[in-house]
């Protein structure tokens, strides 16, 4: 009667017998039925914790053996995992990536032969779920099956879009699937599935009250479209956190209709305070849904990972502005962070994600998870015995569930972005040609760019060199030069620091990642929104995103982010900052054309904070090798 | 933004009336999104003891009058209602009728047109039968708020027998014969949503959170909107009620509401306590007389004793005790707490059948 809301961890109680009925529901005959979960069946997998200690369920997601399961699954299992599929096999497996708030972890399964193939589920698109829509929840509930096969239950989806409160910041439920399949300790992390077979969800908690922690009819699924937002971070090994918007927004109540939300606080050094919001606007959407409610605003939020950048549209007096704003983290800051402790204890909680609460009519507000039985997770030993086969796999680094597939997912997005042009000769001074619109001008402007390697003072090597001419005008940057004042890192003014982002281009495109070091790391996908050309009104921003993958890189006093186009990982555009809170140089590449057998971008815009700094179009580059 | 495709769960109904067997996707979804047009997410007094403060309710006409389980919640002078489209009311409650446990309220404001059952209509249709399929809405576990949908599940009348629950020591109010389900639809704040057909037509109203006095197991059951129970009116004389009745009469404002506490008189065990006159709003549980020969002197009670604990729960007032007591059947026993002088004493008080002539007050 005391755990309610409970997680499902194991605990192997009384059996409730699944309610499915024996009749096929309207629409779908029974064979229909049979042969859906036939089809799906085997891609369920049985996880074990090495040792025999506890377990719940995965599902496949490809051939190479990705698997999605909970957090809370794999927490007590430790970075090493064994996982049995329906045909009876048992394999290895390694944690891949988490999402703690989400409650999701990917892990890997090995194949029992190099480059064997695994059964695997198809994504759906949980966005066309509906109450009221037939599903299927498969998994090894009281882990009864001991040769493998899920235990499958059968029913309706009795909501949508629900809201379950996280346990501090952690495993908080947002957009979430509601149904009554029975879901029962050892479910967790399993499988949803819609009629058509497709995967829509992952299960994972349930509300319980009275009644034990057993399936008391109300069970919910983690959307399967929040996890694709995240399925670049997971693959690529990260301990990813999920989004604040940095200000706190509560609903006025309104008898006649939908609430309206406002915003009753906001973080100075939020990226949302810096476009423009103020005290008391009006939110009136945020990633293109309409929000009316607290439960509606935590549902969109909820679904994305920190640092994405979305379109709010908001009311400020009586007008209507959109934005593009870059979302905070749910924990404070996870990657990299000094002042969090790297012992595995949960990072503190973000005042500024958990205040904004709805007031006295909240859902869920009685439950709390079971709390997680503590391990030291996931840097933390490794499980007795002999070391799992799969444990050459995994690698630990402070903000990363597991380093090793860190590594490979830049590997092959750096491969993928070599393809459209080997600089490797091209290495040295390197001189463009062109134009530029300027915005303050709205003028065409001769401009040349000159990135080169001149002769340091002390006469021992070479120092790099950035100018800049537009008409008259010339701008010179020494990028590394000691102790200079940020402004002059960011010149030219107005363009939040162009001459250092055209330094660390020319760095990225001759020396790849290596001219990074050990500081550049793959950080999943992102959506990034390129400015129209010039003269073209803005369209509503959401319809200029292009998803991205992105690489995090820091050299010196810059930090910067690169995206890469997901389709064919050509480089589309990167920023500059100096900190982590200010607003960055944003540059646009665009136009791609062969030069030499190597293409390049043709036009770059240039964008800071709410302004349009310039848009360059080359007509000449002149690239040298560097001396030997 | 939930307020959208009402035209497309028109075009839903006449493609399930017209082709039943045709392959939908999505079978239950347009019934879903037409049944919870009708339903209302309720706020009021609990939060305590397990006792959630939100339940569901039932729209029975356009004006909004709502039909909702006579629980707790009820009591509270701030009850609250979300309907589908997330407009915020609040309402009040006209009548209550314990025999059949359920209760009519009304939006507190002028409200016309709502979406609500015809409650007459349906009441006049035959019953569900065991093994027919069902459809539970509810605001359970307080997941929906404003124009979030309320809970489907679904079910099967597993069995209709008369209904033996209890919570905790007190039984349950109806008695009458009800719809035993399958699902598990009886959760916290599920009480007063309707139980459908597949078709989306009203059969009962979900029940509370009991346990089976026989199996001491929870149970799952709907009262049917058929149910009738027999009402004792003041003068004496016991009537027939059915639900429909008591809908038709309570939203045309004239319903004979029955005294909760005469009805229920009868129903408590005989303990032989006289309290002394309850003569301000909450007086003291102050014994004035203890029958000779009742349970309560066989218990050693005396005057002047001071009822302190009912069964572990303080009972600051008259009031309090009697309804509490009013809920411990013959043979049932309770706790008491008392002070006597100065000290507090433990007694165990086993309640006997009531007299044939009236023993307490």
């Amino acid at each position: 009667m005391r755990k309610r809301y409970a997680l499902l961890s194991l605990f192997l109680g009384s059996l409730v017998a699944a309610t499915a009925s024996a009749q096929p529901g309207p629409g779908l005959t029974e064979k229909e039925r049979i042969a859906v979960v036939q089809k799906v069946k085997p891609s369920v997998v049985a996880i074990f914790a090495r040792g025999g200690q506890g377990g719940g369920t995965g599902v496949l997601i490809s051939d190479d053996g990705y698997a999605l399961t909970n957090f809370h699954v794999v927490q007590p299992t430790g970075p090493t995992m064994q996982c049995g599929l329906p045909d009876g096999v048992f394999y290895d497996a390694v944690l891949v990536g988490l999402d703690k708030v989400g409650d999701v972890a990917l892990i890997k399964l090995l194949p029992k032969k190099e480059g064997a193939k695994f059964p695997f589920a198809v994504m759906g698109d949980s966005d066309l779920v509906r109450e009221g829509d037939w599903s299927l929840a498969m998994g090894n509930p009281f882990l009864l099956a001991t040769d493998f096969t899920p235990t499958i239950t059968f029913g309706l989806v009795s909501g949508v879009h629900r809201y379950q409160y996280p346990e501090g910041t952690l495993l908080e439920y947002t957009d979430c699937i509601q149904v009554d399949a029975s879901i029962n300790p050892g479910n967790s992390g399993g499988p949803l599935f819609n009629m058509k077979g497709e995967l829509i969800g992952i299960n994972g908690r349930g509300s319980f009250d009275k009644r034990g922690r057993i399936n008391s009819g109300v069970g919910y699924a983690i959307s399967i479209n929040q996890i694709k937002n995240f399925m670049g971070h997971l693959k690529g090994g990260l301990d990813s956190d999920h989004a604040s918007l940095g200000a706190l927004i509560a609903s006025e109540t309104q008898k006649t209709g939908l609430g309206k939300m406002f915003v009753t606080s906001i973080l100075e050094d939020s990226d949302v305070a810096r476009r423009g919001l103020q005290l008391e606007d009006e939110l009136v959407s945020f990633a293109g849904r309409h929000i009316s409610s607290v439960n509606h605003y935590k549902n969109v939020l909820g679904i994305y990972p920190r640092g994405w950048r979305m379109p709010v549209v908001y009311r400020h007096e009586q007008t209507r502005k959109e934005i593009l704003v870059r979302l905070m983290g749910a924990q404070r800051k996870v990657i990299d962070d000094p002042t969090q402790p790297k012992d595995g204890a949960p990072p503190k909680d973000n005042p500024y994600k958990d205040k904004d609460k709805p007031s006295k009519e909240k859902p869920g507000k009685d439950g709390k998870p079971i709390p997680i039985p503590k391990g030291p997770f996931p840097q933390g030993p490794m499980p007795k015995g002999p070391p799992s086969p799969a444990a050459k796999f995994f690698e630990a680094k402070p903000g990363f569930a597991n380093f090793y597939f860190n590594k490979l997912e830049r590997e092959r997005l750096m491969a993928g972005f070599k393809q459209h042009g080997d600089f490797t000769a091209v290495d040295g001074n390197w001189m463009l040609d062109g134009t530029i619109r300027l915005k303050k001008l709205r003028t065409e402007s001769k401009a040349r760019i000159e990135i080169v390697d001149e002769k340091a003072e002390d006469g021992k090597g070479t120092k790099p060199i950035v100018k800049l001419r537009i008409d008259e005008f010339p701008y010179f940057l020494e990028p590394f030069k000691e102790k200079q004042e940020p402004g002059v890192l960011k010149l030219p003014e107005t363009s939040g620091g162009l001459l250092s982002a055209l330094y660390l281009y020319h760095r990225l495109m001759t020396q790849g990642d290596k001219g990074f070091g050990k500081d550049f790391v793959y950080g999943g996908y992102e959506p990034f929104y390129p400015p129209p050309q010039d003269g073209k009104t803005m369209p509503n921003l959401g319809s200029l995103r292009v998803d991205c993958e992105v690489a995090n890189s820091k050299l010196g006093p810059y930090l910067v982010k690169w995206f890469f186009d997901r389709t064919d990982s050509k480089l589309v555009g990167f920023e500059v900052r100096l900190e982590e809170n200010e607003d960055p140089c944003e540059v646009y590449l665009s136009d791609y054309r062969p030069v030499d057998g190597r293409l390049l971008p043709h036009r770059l815009q240039v964008m800071y904070g709410d302004g349009h700094y310039g848009t360059f179009n080359f007509t000449s580059f002149n690239l040298q090798g560097a001396p030997k | 933004m939930e307020i959208r495709t009402h035209k497309l769960f028109g075009i839903g109904c006449l493609l399930l009336v017209i082709a039943p067997t045709a392959p939908a996707q999505q079978p239950f979804t347009s019934v879903a999104e037409e049944v919870n047009r009708k339903v209302v997410k309720l706020f009021g007094a609990g939060g305590f003891k397990g006792l959630p403060s939100y339940g569901s309710g039932i729209l029975i006409s356009p004006k909004g009058h709502i039909l909702t389980c006579n629980n707790h919640i009820l009591s509270s002078t701030d009850l609250r209602v979300h309907l589908y489209d997330g407009r915020f009311y609040h309402a009040k409650v006209l009548f209550r009728e314990p025999e059949l446990d359920v209760a009519v309220c009304k939006i507190d404001d002028e409200v016309d047109s709502l979406p609500h059952f015809d409650f007459a209509k349906s009441a006049a249709q035959p019953m569900a039968e065991v093994g027919d399929w069902l459809l539970a809405f509810s605001n359970c576990f307080h997941i929906a708020t404003r124009d979030e949908p309320m809970t489907v599940q679904r079910g099967v009348v597993a069995a209709m027998a008369e209904l033996r629950g209890r919570r905790g020591v007190f039984d349950a109010a109806f008695s009458g014969e009800v719809y035993f389900i399958d699902g598990i639809v009886c959760n916290p704040g599920a009480a007063g949503g309707p139980v459908t057909n597949r078709k989306g037509e009203l059969l009962g109203v979900l029940g509370r959170e009991l346990k089976s006095t026989q199996t001491d197991t929870w149970i799952n059951y709907a009262i049917p909107i058929q149910a009738k129970a027999d009402i004792q009116r003041e003068e004496g004389k016991t009537v027939k009620i059915d639900m429909a009745a008591f809908v038709k009469e309570s939203i045309e404002g004239k319903y004979r509401q029955s005294d909760p506490n005469k009805a229920k008189k009868d129903k408590g065990g005989y303990h032989g306590i006289i309290l002394v006159a309850n003569a301000v709003g909450a007086t003291p549980p102050y014994v004035e007389e203890i029958m000779p020969g009742s349970p309560a002197a066989q218990a050693g009670l005396r005057p002047d004793d001071l009822v302190v604990y009912l069964d572990g729960e303080l009972v600051p007032s008259i009031r309090l005790f009697r309804d509490v007591m009013r809920q411990v059947g013959p043979g049932q026993e309770v706790t008491l707490e008392i002070q006597r002088v100065n000290r507090l004493l433990t007694v165990k008080l086993k309640l006997g059948d009531q007299p044939k002539e009236k023993a307490s007050k």
